[in-house]
Formats: structure tokens, sequence, C-alpha cells
């Protein structure tokens, strides 16, 4: 059954078509703006991870996959790409949650957007991308919240200049040397 | 307080189980991290480990990630880990880790702090973990 939900959540995000239907879909940023995305990115390489910040293994893992990309691309050299980061734990990661999430690992956010939004339009934006996000275990602490451990499509994405899907990446275990050649290849 | 610790995992090396390079990722208060290490069984037994404190967390639990279908990944909770004698089992990035829950404190790089590991057999074996930012997987990595 999962097999077949998530063959049909694929065709979404085929290589060679346009992300996310073409669709734009209204978010927040980590400093409270409102942004429509992937409007934001028009004309410009993106470079778009998926995340839930209380995961502590896997999405900082990817984070950290967008970091080293980054770096390889200096902002001065490379100022058409963008690297966006897509909460979908939107109830959890508020903007200062992100906010923070972004400053404890020292990110370089010039030329790098996290995002979040509500609900319905986030679950909106990952059904189009593709991700799959289902809560997994889950723990309640003492004080009785409740923690959810998603399970969830481990992924980055290239996108190119015109929207069109060029690459899925495993997020957590991002080949770095092959995104970058992927990047260079269309810039 | 290091010659402390090695008197220490002197005294503890008669049950076989040693912890070596014990680290913890970077993380601020309220979120989660993880606490990775290699356990080294010397000894003859097996032993099991089957729970973990952090006084600097609400939660602590020994989880695993894994990855579910083509693409995604998941974590869960390990009842136990049962360490084979004359064996390492290592708790490293997109694997097996000791889950800190809900920070009550940050977890800055650069800092020490102290986890306890427990084993049926060896007890609980006490560590201090330096902090460490995504630079130590990098090490790892390779
Ligand atoms: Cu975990």
């Amino acid at each position: 059954m999962l097999t077949l939900v998530a063959a049909l959540f694929y065709s979404c995000s085929e290589k060679g078509e346009k992300v996310y239907s073409g669709k734009s879909f209204v978010l927040t940023d980590m400093n409270k703006k409102s942004i429509t995305y992937p409007d934001i990115t028009k004309g410009k390489i993106t470079v778009v991870g998926y995340i839930f910040t209380n995961c502590p293994d896997i999405c900082p893992l990817t984070t950290n996959n967008m970091r080293l990309l980054k770096e390889k691309f200096p902002r001065r050299d490379y100022p058409e790409i963008e690297f966006v980061s897509i909460s979908f734990d939107p109830k959890v990661d508020t903007p200062e949650v992100l906010k923070k999430f972004a400053e404890v690992r020292d990110l370089d956010l010039n030329g790098w957007t996290f995002l979040t939004g509500e609900p319905a339009i986030i679950s909106d934006l990952m059904h189009e991308a593709g991700i799959i996000s289902i809560p997994g275990d889950s723990t309640v602490t003492p004080a009785g919240e409740k923690i959810i451990f998603y399970i969830h499509t481990d992924r980055i994405s290239v996108i190119d200049r015109d929207g069109i899907l060029v690459e899925n990446f495993p997020g957590s275990s991002l080949d770095i040397d092959k995104a970058y050649r992927e990047i260079i290849r269309i810039y | 307080m290091n010659l402390l610790f090695i008197i220490l995992s002197m005294f503890l090396q008669h049950s076989g189980i040693t912890i070596e390079n014990p680290w913890i990722r970077n993380s601020s208060t309220g979120t989660n991290t993880a606490f990775f290490f290699t356990v080294n069984n010397t000894g003859k037994e097996a032993d099991t480990l089957y729970a973990a404190y952090g006084d600097f967390a609400e939660v602590t639990e020994v989880h695993e990630t894994y990855k579910k279908g083509e693409d995604m990944m998941g974590m869960r909770e390990v009842p136990i880990v049962v360490i084979p004698p004359g064996s390492k089992v290592v708790f490293k990035p997109r694997d097996l880790h000791v889950m800190l829950i809900k920070l009550t404190s940050d977890v800055e790089k650069g800092m020490e702090k102290e986890v306890i590991l427990k084993f049926r057999k060896a007890g609980e074996i006490k560590i201090k973990a330096p902090v460490k930012g995504m630079e130590a997987m990098m090490m790892k990595h390779k």
C-alpha cells in the first residue's frame, strides 16, 4: 500500500518536469517574512532540502551537506544559486525555531532561506514535491509533551532556472562532488 | 580530570566494556541531539546496553536510524543493543545513537557533557563526551 502511495507521490516530481506542478506557495521565512516559493528563486538555480528540526540525525546531515555544497559556490562568483530548506513539520518549526536551528549551526544565510508555513500549504507543497513524511516513533517528555519523529523522504533537489527538476539527491548522504558537477553543468 | 577517567576506566576494564571516541552533536535548548561512541567488548561474555541517561535532556533513549523504501529515513527506539564478546559496536550518524530529547541547556561546541550508559553486566558507565559540530562528521565520513 505504502509503495503504491509512494509511487503516486513520485510521479509528481519527475526529472525534467516542472517542480511543484508549477504551483506557488505563500510561506514564511525564518525572519517571519512572507515568501512566495518557488517564485523567489525564479531565474536562479535552486538547491532545496526538506527537513524537520526535531530530527537529530538525518536532517542535520542533510543541512550540513547543503552547507558544504554552498561553500563550493561563493556568493560573489555564483550569485544565481539559492539554497532553500523547507520544514515538513510546520507546527513545531516556527520561524523562531528555524532561525535557532540555523544559528546553532553557524550557517551562512546569505543565499539560504529556511521556510515554514500553514500546515495545509506545506502539505500541498510536500505532496507536489513528492516528499513523504509519516509520523513514526514518538516520545512523551515528563512534562507531557509529545515529540514526533517522522519517517521521511531524505532528499535534496536541484532545480534549474526554469523551475525544472534537474536531480533528486539523497539528502543525508549527498555526494557533494556529484551535486557540484550537476550545478556547474547547468549554471 | 582526564586522568581520573583513565583510572576509572581501568577499574571498569574487568567487565570488558570500554567506550571509545565519544562525541555529542551540538544543538540548542529545547531541541534534540545525538550521542555517538564505540562500545568495545574485550570480555568473554556478551553485554547488553539497555538504557542511557543525560541530565541535560528531558528524555534519553537508545535509538537507531533506518532506511525505509527507496529513499526514506526514519528513527526508532531500540530496547537493547547486545555487544557480543570480542567485538565493537559503533554508534554513528545514520545508525545507532543515544538520543537526547528536549535539551534543557545548550550543547555547544567545545563543551564536555556527561552521559551515563547502562549495561546489564558492566553496570553504569559514565562518559564525558566532547561536543562537536558537523566537522566531526567530516573526519569519520571517509
Ligand atoms: Cu534518535
